[in-house]
């Protein structure tokens, strides 16, 4: 994208006041994104995002810009004045390019920028007619088609040069139910790192119908109760609970500076033995899966819980000088406008051995949640919130009748130790995942879990 | 290249192309930011960006496209991609490029003596605070984010019809999240001030509020869960404005989404709710003088004393509706297509003061915070159940913080339980606006 000899230039003049590390990041990425509402594509865009972050590190200290004026000058006179915020400190030397390459995990047969607009309009139209003939208190069907293709080079003053190119695609599919002056929604949002194969494989029935189902079935669904229950969270989205609860407080953004429960911790006994949480960048083709990380490390899988013991973290380079550990693949950002840290890629609790029919019928009493909205959590204290998009009561070891209003709140590292069986039916749902370098897509999974004892905010005031 | 020349070239071109009319819509923007750890600078950011996008009328549908690198080589891309984006739609937009309103407020966005202050000042305030924070009590731990962040930008719009119109905008951020401990007990407390006055900044004032923030936390108690009345404090009062404020799109209305279709001119809220929407606020960081197609904004109210007035329109909805629209045209930026939103929304204050009300109260709970708006709430259904901090007043006086907690209810009825709304109005950053608001009442879940 740029040449070689101006990328050795900048990286040189980054470390002219005293840095020891520099860093440039160029993107160039297309995206299209439509929309369909009403049973009509509605809105269409086309772009071209592209600018370049440079990075120095001295010492404990991080500098950052970026800009998208790529010429030579323009690239050197934003290094310099990046470097201008260093004082003194023991200069780092640029070592010659060494141009990497890696085999791609993620195979990817149709580029997306390739394919016509109607192609991905027809998608969008399928889904929508799925939807809206589930059932005809579907009042309403919205459709949001998004791809992108994210070319990128790294290249660093350790003699780093590396590209990649990133292509996304995902359909996020949201029915309105109505019934008397009553407006119920369901989502489903699918998404993968691949081409349009990805959405001409998609299994559009079993998506958009569940999107529709969800919206129907919460028009007949009763308030939720308040208070402690056991909880049944189902497999693949219903992963965010600990994504929220545990992976965030496992990123070295918290850890590196003791702002985490999980912090100095390593080897002590975490969860239960029933417990293990991975996070792996190399699934293929998964959602929050890449080849290399925004520093261009390669992703790998990175056991952070194993059988309830705490084993790591994800690290990226910054935070790694001040925990004094080695980068773990996890480095992350939005765009070029962001400075990369640790962050998730597919994170998921690893299989265990009930099956879901035995954990629902050893519950007496308790809520059973189908699909979780999203959460946040505090990453200092641990306290946790998520919304649930489809729950039921259980009673008696059976599901009883839908509830809505739920949300479950609680303290991530007390929730983990209170899981007390883990299913065998493993399932990874796409997400994005906002904080300090921008939203992501990721990957939250799991298999079917129950927690002993969760509080839920219901809207039923009792 | 110049981006005037740019600009030009690139709507000559696209009319040669077929366009109809077109717009062309650049941004250029500027920021700095520092995080401060421990005494240090943690970390340490400069930038400077922008990008461009077309709009055009193509064989009567609306193609858009944009591109942040502007060379030669972008204009046939912006073309050929604005044009395929037109051939996809099902229907004609409703709407044509807009030839400019007969007159434009001209107020004043951006502070000269803001843009001269010296980066070294700005360090020297954030470091500042954050030693001023942990020397304040010994239960401060740790700061999680000390963070300033100052922005310039321009915006330019420019189109077939003659109309060309710009604005420069700047503001710095503070933002504070204090980490405080006593035992076992641990909890956190944040801060946000978004400005244009830099001499308002003061170290001390801003290091006590952020630190008594915090500490407010320590001491919690569970109390049991039920509906209690609710004070919501001015900040948590004006993010849960945000999250629903799309129910009063027209465009939300228009397609079902909102459950305000068909209720202009009917009672919605309370008596004491008035809404209103004030591009010009002095207090307020979102506005702006003409929306996103160009249309001069205004002062207007929304609701009024819980009477829906209007709901907010852009030039599509309108014609749809056969009225005039209200000038809230959203363009998020260059990368965004046209939609809905506010500039500066705000509650209505009314007269007694936060103190003289809770004062008032013989039990509730007084809401400072609410967290995870973004997915427990329901713009559609009106449904929330979120996290929420806060305290338990007992006989007119704050008895002690609240364990973690959840509240629930619907946003529809929440606006036609207000009660009362106090004196001391205050905006968040996005330039969403209330009072604190005393509520009849909501469900409360305690852990």
């Amino acid at each position: 994208m740029i040449k070689q000899s101006i990328i050795e230039h900048v990286l040189e003049a980054a470390l002219s006041t005293g840095g020891d590390f520099s860093e440039l990041f160029i993107e160039d990425k297309y995206v299209n994104s439509m929309e369909l509402q009403s049973g009509k594509i509605e809105k269409s865009i086309s772009g071209r995002d592209f600018g370049i972050g440079i990075r120095i590190f001295s010492g404990l200290q991080s500098i950052y810009t970026y800009t998208n004026d790529i010429s030579e000058e323009g690239l050197l006179l934003a290094a310099k004045r990046a470097a201008l915020a260093i004082k003194g400190g023991v200069t780092g030397t640029v070592h010659p390019l060494q141009k990497e390459t890696f085999n791609p995990i993620h195979k990817i047969s149709q580029m997306p920028q390739t394919v016509e607009h109607a192609r991905k309009a027809a998608i969008m139209r399928q889904a929508n007619e799925i939807a809206r003939n589930y059932d005809e208190r579907i009042k309403q069907v919205g459709l949001r088609y998004l791809d992108e293709e994210q070319n990128i080079l790294i290249a660093n003053s350790e003699g780093k040069f590396v590209e990649d190119t990133r292509v996304y695609s995902r359909l996020s599919i949201q029915a309105t139910a109505s019934e008397g002056n009553e407006l119920q929604t369901g989502f489903y949002g699918p998404g993968a790192h691949a081409g349009f194969e990805f959405m001409e494989n998609l299994d559009l029935g079993h998506y958009a119908g569940e999107a529709a189902r969800i919206a129907v079935t919460m028009l007949q669904a009763d308030e939720c109760p308040s208070g402690k229950f056991p909880v049944i969270i189902d497999n693949e989205f219903g992963g965010v609970i600990f994504h929220e609860a545990c992976g965030h407080g496992l990123e070295a953004t918290a850890v590196a500076k003791n702002n985490s429960v999980f912090a100095n911790r390593i080897g002590e006994k975490v969860a239960p033995d029933i417990v293990t949480y991975i996070d792996d960048g190399t699934l293929p083709n998964e959602w929050g899966s890449l080849n290399i990380d925004d520093e261009g490390e390669k992703t790998r899988k990175n056991v952070l819980i194993e059988n309830g013991i705490l084993k790591g973290y994800l690290i990226d380079k910054f935070n790694a000088r001040r925990m004094n550990a080695e980068p773990t693949g996890s480095s992350r950002r939005q765009s070029y406008r962001f400075n990369p840290t640790s962050r998730m890629t597919n994170t998921y609790i690893a299989p265990g051995t009930s099956t879901p029919e035995d954990i629902i019928a050893s519950t007496e009493y308790g809520i059973y949640t189908k699909y979780m909205g999203g959460g946040q959590v505090n990453p200092a204290t641990g306290d946790y919130n998520f919304a649930v998009a489809e729950a039921y009561i259980v009673k008696d070891g059976k599901i009883d009748r839908p509830v809505r209003g739920a949300t479950l709140i609680g303290n991530g590292a007390k929730t983990l130790q209170l899981v007390d069986r883990v299913g065998n039916n493993l399932a990874h749902g796409a997400g994005m995942c906002g904080s300090l370098s921008g939203s992501l897509p990721v990957n939250v999974g799991q298999p079917m879990i129950r927690v002993s004892e969760i509080t839920v905010g219901g809207t039923k005031g009792e | 290249m110049e981006i005037t020349e740019f600009q030009e070239k690139l709507l000559q071109k696209a009319m040669n192309a077929g366009f109809k009319e077109a717009e062309v819509y650049y941004e250029h923007a500027e920021s700095f930011q520092c995080m401060i750890y421990d005494g240090e600078i943690d970390s340490y950011e400069t930038s400077e960006d922008g990008g461009l996008s077309l709009r055009g009328l193509y064989n009567g549908k609306m193609g858009y496209s944009y591109t942040e690198k502007l060379d030669d080589d972008s204009i046939p891309f912006l073309i050929d991609s604005a044009k395929a984006n037109a051939d996809v739609l099902d229907e004609d937009d409703g709407t044509d490029i807009y030839e400019g309103s007969n007159e434009y407020d001209d107020h004043k966005f951006y502070s000269e003596e803001l843009s001269n202050v010296h980066i070294p000042n700005k360090i020297e305030l954030i470091r500042s605070i954050e030693e001023k924070i942990r020397a304040y009590d010994p239960r401060i731990v740790t700061l999680d984010y000390c963070l300033l962040q100052d922005f310039s930008g321009e915006r330019s719009m420019a189109n077939s019809k003659g109309l060309s119109l710009t604005e420069k905008k700047n503001g710095i951020i503070i933002f504070i999240s204090t980490v405080v401990k006593d035992g076992e007990e641990m909890k956190t407390g944040s801060y946000i001030n978004m400005t244009r006055d830099f001499s308002s900044l003061d170290a001390d004032e801003i290091a006590k509020e952020a630190a008594e923030e915090a500490l407010s936390h320590l001491g919690e108690k569970s109390i049991p869960s039920r509906k209690y009345p609710i004070i919501m404090r001015h900040d948590a009062a004006a993010s849960l404005l945000a999250i629903f404020a799309p129910i009063f799109s027209a465009e939300k209305a228009q397609k079902d989404q909102s459950l305000l279709k068909g209720k202009v001119g009917m009672q919605v809220a309370s008596n004491f709710f008035t809404l209103l929407n004030d591009p010009f606020h002095p207090d307020a960081m979102s506005g702006s003088n003409f929306d996103g197609e160009g249309v001069a904004t205004k002062k207007q109210s929304i609701i009024s004393n819980g009477t829906l007035e209007t709901l907010l329109h852009n030039r599509k909805t309108a014609k749809l509706e056969g009225c005039e629209t209200t000038g809230h045209a959203h363009k998020a930026s260059y990368k965004s297509t046209l939609s809905i939103a506010a500039q500066n929304m705000y509650i209505a204050p009314g007269e007694r003061t936060k103190v003289d009300l809770i004062a008032s109260v013989t039990e509730g709970i007084l809401i400072t915070d609410l967290s995870g708006l973004h997915s427990g709430t329901n713009a559609i259904s009106g449904d929330f159940s979120v996290e929420a901090t806060g305290f338990h007043i007992k006989d007119g006086k704050i008895a002690s913080p609240i364990k973690q907690m959840t509240i629930a209810g619907n946003f529809f009825d929440y606006m036609k339980d207000i009660e009362e709304t106090c004196s001391d109005l205050h905006f968040l950053p996005d330039g969403y606006g209330s009072p604190s608001l005393l509520v009849k009442e909501l469900s409360v879940t305690v852990d």
